[in-house]
């Protein structure tokens, strides 16, 4: 009986043990990047949907749908053989751009980039998102206190969320 | 964790403007994707990019997991002058950083 106890008690300590010491490796292995990357908008990159996605990055405001933005995707445009790099081209003709935002629609996390230009930078700005599955994909642009939306379908061969 | 040499920049003086481009070298691992034992590889991105001409800073990226391996971007200044220096710094989500400069031709 007596040994009985002691085992089970010994039980006890070791799994007391490894819960605190992986408590630990919790804190200091996610936690730090955390802190470093405090200003890495960690809610509006995580949201799940779209609404959820543009209202926490880019706030509300006016939504203007509107050509000052021009914006092409894929190689040929609006068909993209392959998810895992798609090619993304924005341009603007507006000033005083704040911010910008790219989503996929269909992706499990809609937000894919999002830019905080100075007044130096002059578009267009060219880059490659993975996409996974045929989605709407959406530039939202925040320029004086307005937003600017403008969509494009896309076509996707070969998903590229892995 | 160590600064990867592997990233390139490129930035050109065009019509007056300044032509950056750039092209990171890493894996970009969503935390969704596995491995050849069909294990889930740790998610593992860029998060901020920043981009510096001379002094002053000019450009903040901020990725998701939807970015492409080997993340390219391509982009413009106004103005600008043959031997500015156009830096880049990175730091993906497990704290790995990587820095990379230029001089503008």
């Amino acid at each position: 009986m007596k040994d009985n106890l002691d085992e089970y008690r010994r039980k006890l300590l070791k799994q007391s043990i490894s819960a605190s010491t992986l408590a630990l490796v919790a804190a200091s292995g996610l936690m730090a990047p955390r802190i470093l990357l405090a200003h890495w908008p960690q809610d509006a990159f995580n949201a799940e949907t779209l609404e959820d996605a543009i209202l926490t990055f880019l706030g509300e405001a006016e939504e203007v749908n509107e050509e000052a933005i021009q914006f092409t995707i894929g190689s040929p445009p609006t068909y993209a053989v392959n998810g895992a790099s798609v090619p993304v081209e924005i341009s603007s003709s507006l000033e005083n751009i704040q911010r910008v935002a790219l989503l996929v629609e269909k992706n499990p996390f809609p937000l894919a980039m999002a830019l905080e230009p100075t007044s130096v930078v002059s578009f267009p700005f060219k880059t490659m998102l993975k996409v996974a599955e045929d989605s709407e994909i959406i530039a939202m642009v925040r320029a004086d206190g307005k937003l600017y939306r403008t969509s494009r379908y896309v076509e996707i061969d070969i998903g590229g969320c892995a | 964790m160590t600064t990867n040499s592997r990233d390139r920049i490129r930035a050109k003086l065009l019509e007056g403007n300044t032509l950056i481009r750039i092209l990171l070298s890493h894996p970009m691992h969503t935390g969704r994707g596995k491995n050849e034992q069909e294990e889930l590889i740790p998610a593992e991105f860029i998060q901020d990019i920043r981009c510096w001409r001379n002094q002053e800073e000019v450009l903040t990226v901020k990725c998701g997991t939807a970015t492409s391996r080997n993340p390219y971007f391509a982009f413009q200044l106004k103005g600008g002058e043959i031997g500015d220096t156009i830096s880049l710094r990175w730091v993906d989500n497990l704290g790995g950083k990587g820095t990379t400069e230029t001089k503008v031709v």
